[in-house]
């Protein structure tokens, strides 16, 4: 896989992903699913995931901002999002979902509006990191980023 | 680039990319998991209000060579197998619009169903654990739907 510079860079840049505890296995999955039909599947599996999950972050942001906070409602969002964000192996987007999850479930108010400011980070941090490296990948070439053909 | 819905990739899944795994040994058991080859023809529903999860889901299956329909609240499955489509798999999720996961299974069994019902979810709450059982599901699985948990139940529905 690492044939230049650039590939080599890119694994670097991929393994830190991991080892910074960004991704979990799952991205791992998806990359598996990858193929020389579909290249480009994991960045635009990606980019469905930031699409998809704008709209689950701006009904979480809403429902935070009406009193009283109404906790099933805001678990239920919370639910789908965790369930996106676990599909594509956003490792800290994910634990900050279960732990705002913990706050709803024992009606903490305060511990989820902090950490759901903490999860906007971590999502927010990732979708930059990912950008980079996908932007990267494209310049690496095809070569660097499809999986090996059968 | 503007992604498709039908993100679906075709054929069996291939290997991964080199590096990124935890070591080497899993590595290679996933690479083992990547080659299987289904006898029968199998299919599956799958039952998510998530657009983004049931496109992953589907991707997934599909790259097992299962045919795969997916529904996105639970009244549409229960009615689509009240009108005598049959599956080999259901792949269920707990919070569904119109017709909660919990009561979608209920009535699937209600009405006689017996096939593999997967209850994948992103709870990982044992009381909500114990309500999916309780309600019908075989097996009960905290999101994402895995490989490793999804190839063991392909190969026991495709008799190997």
């Amino acid at each position: 896989m690492e044939r230049n510079p650039m590939g080599r860079q890119l694994a670097i840049m991929r393994q830190s992903l991991f080892d910074q505890g960004y991704l979990d296995e799952q991205f791992i999955q998806l990359e598996e699913l990858q193929d020389d039909a579909n290249p480009n599947f994991v960045e635009e599996v990606v980019t469905l995931y930031y699409r998809d999950s704008a709209r689950l972050i701006l009904n979480i942001e809403q429902a935070l901002e009406r009193k009283p906070f109404d906790f099933n409602k805001l678990d239920d969002y919370m639910h789908q999002f965790k369930g996106s964000s676990s599909s594509i192996g956003a490792k800290k987007v994910k634990a900050e979902s279960t732990l705002f999850r913990e706050y709803c479930k024992s009606g903490n108010g305060e511990g989820c509006t902090r950490t759901f400011q903490q999860l906007k980070k971590e999502y927010a941090t990732l979708r930059k990191k990912l950008e980079a490296y996908f932007q990267m990948a494209r310049q690496a070439g095809p070569m660097e980023t499809a999986c090996r053909p059968k | 680039m503007a992604p498709s819905e039908n993100l679906a990739p075709a054929g069996r899944a291939n290997t991964g990319n080199g590096g990124g795994a935890p070591n080497g040994v899993e590595k290679q058991q996933r690479c083992q998991f990547n080659e299987v080859v289904l006898r029968n023809r199998l299919t599956a529903l799958l039952v998510d209000g998530n657009r983004f999860c049931r496109t992953i889901e589907q991707g997934l299956l599909r790259a097992y060579g299962v045919e795969t329909l997916a529904v996105d609240n639970g009244r549409a499955a229960v009615e689509l197998i009240a009108s005598g489509v049959k599956f080999n798999l259901i792949v269920i999720d707990m919070l569904l619009p119109i017709l909660n996961g919990l009561e979608a299974t209920r009535q699937i069994r209600a009405m006689g169903v017996r096939c593999k019902m997967l209850g994948v979810t992103a709870c990982s709450y044992e009381r909500e654990r114990e309500a999916f059982l309780a309600a019908g599901v075989d097996v009960f699985i905290e999101k994402p739907l895995s490989p490793e948990i999804l190839v063991p139940i392909l190969r026991e529905l495709d008799g190997q």
